[in-house]
């Protein structure tokens, strides 16, 4: 997934902050952290898991059919290109 | 202004808004002015699936073994789906057929319909499975009390759409009086209408699902009744997608990425929108209640029930910007999400890319020694 296969950091508002792990999207990692996020379709079609991105840039891993507006991202698809912060 | 089913004028689709336009003429999607529309369609297709496909006979022995209050939970919420996809497998039709001005949508409109009669033949698939005669069942379903007040609710904005569609189809904007009642009928008024009822579609695909979902994964968390469970699993994939389908209609809308006048009316009507929204928590808590009347079953009660409803409108209500009203921060149910991913629904092999279940498969690639054999 990650062309570069470089870990980023991602951090959390009011929680911790770690390294991404290439190949794995950014849903996958926070709950590798155990940190609790909503999901259903993990396919970018259902919206489930959106959250807003603070600062930083990600990748979509797939195309994502589920609304997502401007300051948000899906975790579920999508894979961090630059240290980002995240507001769940 | 009166319906056609071929538009003789020829217009620009690229600047038609999504309803209430100029109807639809060419059925073309070389361009498109809401291209995810036609990525929905293209989703659900590769959704498809039969009822047949699956197997519920072990659910008729796991049915006799239920207590009383499970089997009324069990088949009050399959009555309760059934109506809900009886309304969705033609509603969206005829209320939105009629005035919707992008082919693409058009399209997907027809889609997702077609896609609500599949899970309503899969409820008779499921009843058929448990019962020699499952009449009195679907008889029910317009004599029970609690089912009817809830579809009353469902099929009013609907309802009213569809009237007064038709009355402008056919009288034009105006004053009319029909049976005694007047109506007045302009396009604010038609655009508000439809306004209110995509609000109440969203809200029905967004948890009005989700009380009898919840019950169906618990009863499969507990190993029964999971041939009905993977169907329920078939059709809540279907119904996020609809979901999705919904959120950005009214985004669109709300956003100014539409018809501009939509956008006023999302602002005027929003307050109505949000008691729309509050209405159906509230009657799918009350459906809670009536479901748990003759006792719980193992794992889910009508407390965590109704916290759960609670949990999913916040997620749905922030996703169309309607804020998160109830105070739950985490899922009281989390074991629901792992029944709601998609890679946990079975593929079969004709669904997944195998190319030798492919239906007049051609093997396009030619190289010189596929000649050799050729003499001139």
């Amino acid at each position: 997934m990650n062309k570069d296969k470089q870990a980023r950091s991602i951090s959390v508002t009011n929680g911790p902050s770690f390294l991404s792990t290439p190949d794995h999207s950014i849903l996958d990692d926070l709950e590798v952290q155990g940190i609790e996020v909503e999901y259903h379709c993990r396919e970018g079609f259902c919206g489930a898991c959106r959250c807003k991105l603070i600062s930083g840039e990600v990748d979509y891993t797939l195309d994502p059919l589920a609304f997502i507006d401007d300051d948000e991202i899906l975790p579920c698809c999508t894979i961090p290109i630059t240290d980002i912060t995240l507001a769940i | 202004m009166k319906y056609t089913t071929f538009n003789q004028k020829n217009t620009d689709f690229m600047l038609e808004p999504m309803f209430f336009g100029n109807p639809v003429n060419v059925a073309r999607y070389d361009q498109q002015k809401h291209a995810i529309f036609e990525k929905l369609i293209e989703k659900q297709i590769s959704f498809f699936w039969r009822p047949e496909e699956v197997d519920v006979s072990k659910d008729r022995m796991d049915f006799q073994g239920l207590s009383d209050a499970e089997k009324h939970i069990f088949i009050s919420n399959l009555k309760y789906q059934t109506l809900l996809d009886s309304v969705q497998g033609r509603s969206p039709n005829i209320a939105l057929l009629p005035i919707v001005s992008l082919p693409e949508l058009e399209t997907w409109i027809e889609t997702w319909s077609f896609f609500e009669t599949i899970h309503s033949r899969s409820y008779t698939h499921i009843l058929r499975n448990l019962f020699t005669d499952p009449s009195n069942i679907f008889e029910d379903i317009v004599e029970n009390e609690e089912i009817k007040r809830r579809a009353a609710d469902i099929s009013k904005y609907y309802d009213d759409l569809i009237f007064a569609t038709q009355l402008w189809q056919t009288q034009g904007e105006g004053t009319h009086e029909v049976n005694g009642e007047t109506h007045i009928i302009n396009m604010r008024e038609l655009k508000k209408k439809l306004y209110l009822c995509m609000n109440s579609v969203n809200a029905l695909e967004a948890i009005r699902f989700y009380v009898s979902f919840a019950c169906t994964f618990a009863f499969a968390e507990r190993e029964l009744m999971e041939g009905n469970s993977k169907i329920i699993r078939l059709i809540a994939r279907d119904e996020n997608l609809h979901l999705t389908s919904t959120q950005h209609v009214l985004n669109l809308w709300a956003k100014g990425k539409d018809d501009p006048e939509m956008a006023e009316i999302a602002k005027e009507c929003e307050q109505e929108a949000r008691d729309i929204f509050l209405n159906a928590v509230q009657q799918e808590k009350e459906w809670a209640a009536f479901l748990f009347n003759n006792g719980s079953m193992i794992g889910l009660n009508e407390e965590i029930l109704c916290s759960y409803v609670e949990y999913i409108a916040n997620q749905r209500m922030a996703a169309i910007g309607l804020g998160q009203p109830f105070d739950v921060s985490s899922n009281p149910l989390p074991w629901m999400n792992n029944y709601l991913n998609s890679d946990n629904v079975q593929v079969a092999p004709q669904e997944s890319e195998i190319s030798s279940y492919l239906v007049g498969q051609i093997d396009a690639e030619v190289s010189a020694d596929d000649f050799d054999e050729f003499e001139l």
